[in-house]
């Protein structure tokens, strides 16, 4: 299934509001509700994520048909990245590591802001980074 | 409510908002980095053919949207005579992005034919603004 990008940039933007709201309220309950919305995808694949769905659904269907379509993997991945931080920060949040909690809800927040406003994958960028510091060590 | 937790959401968007402008402003501009050499065309795995004036040596990962737009103008690009285009998976080969000392991808290097490089790109580089950049190595010995 090739992905609408206006559609994964709209689930970036509720991604932003959310994890604001974690920031501001410091609810351990609500980043873990956002930590299984990317779980979802991350694990069974685009058609399986929430906001993608509610796109689909509620705003696509409103919108002039997408010109271009961008391939799901790389935003699979970075459901993924995604799915990591909000992991550690309700970890942290629910175990009273408050600082955790902050620290790991605000990366996922710099990384969702800058992909629904700017359309860019942090988490994508993240791979190319990974990928060359293993080269450097078994270099 | 947490007073630090909104203070924290304010500094978080400050920041990321400079940085998505930098890296917009940053993104598709041609850097001249003429005078720097490496091995391009053995990093890329091929020899230059007797019509071969320029390699664009695309740097790429797996999980990439704007790489495979990259590729796929670069690969149109290539049907010109002198234009070599060649990919390079830095998840398969993370040396070529060390030596190249490449942070992002797609971060595309144009090379001469003596393995002099010309300038690189990061992101999805301006169609007439590269062709104008390596118009004079271009036409050059032709």
């Amino acid at each position: 299934m090739q992905l609408d990008p206006r559609g994964v940039r709209f689930a970036a933007a509720i991604t932003t509001v959310v994890l604001a709201v974690v920031l501001i309220t410091g609810s351990g309950w609500l980043v873990l509700a956002q930590a299984v919305v990317f779980a979802l995808p991350a694990l069974f694949g685009m058609r399986f994520s929430p906001y993608g769905a509610l796109f689909r659904v509620a705003v696509g269907p409103r919108l002039a048909p997408p010109t271009e379509t961008e391939d799901p993997e790389p935003v699979r991945f970075s459901q993924t990245v995604g799915l990591v931080f909000t992991v550690v920060a309700a970890v942290g949040y629910l175990a009273g590591l408050t600082a955790l909690g902050v620290v790991a809800t605000a990366l996922a927040l710099a990384a969702a802001f800058l992909n629904a406003a700017f359309g860019f994958c942090l988490g994508c960028e993240m791979y190319g980074l990974i990928a060359r510091a293993r080269g450097a060590r078994t270099a | 409510m947490s007073l630090t937790g909104a203070i924290v959401v304010v500094a978080v968007l400050a920041v990321a908002t400079v940085v998505g402008l930098v890296l917009r402003s940053r993104s598709g501009r041609i850097r001249t980095t003429a005078g720097r050499t490496a091995a391009g065309w053995q990093l890329a795995g091929v020899t230059p053919g007797p019509d071969d004036r320029v390699l664009l040596l695309q740097l790429s990962s797996p999980v990439c949207t704007p790489c495979r737009q990259t590729a796929a103008q670069l690969t149109e690009l290539a049907g010109r005579p002198g234009l070599r285009h060649v990919e390079v998976d830095i998840g398969e080969r993370p040396e070529a992005a060390r030596t190249l000392d490449v942070m992002r991808t797609p971060t595309t290097i144009a090379f001469s034919r003596d393995g002099r490089e010309l300038l690189r790109v990061s992101g999805v580089p301006r169609r007439q603004e590269l062709l104008d950049a390596l118009d004079t190595e271009l036409s050059a010995a032709r």
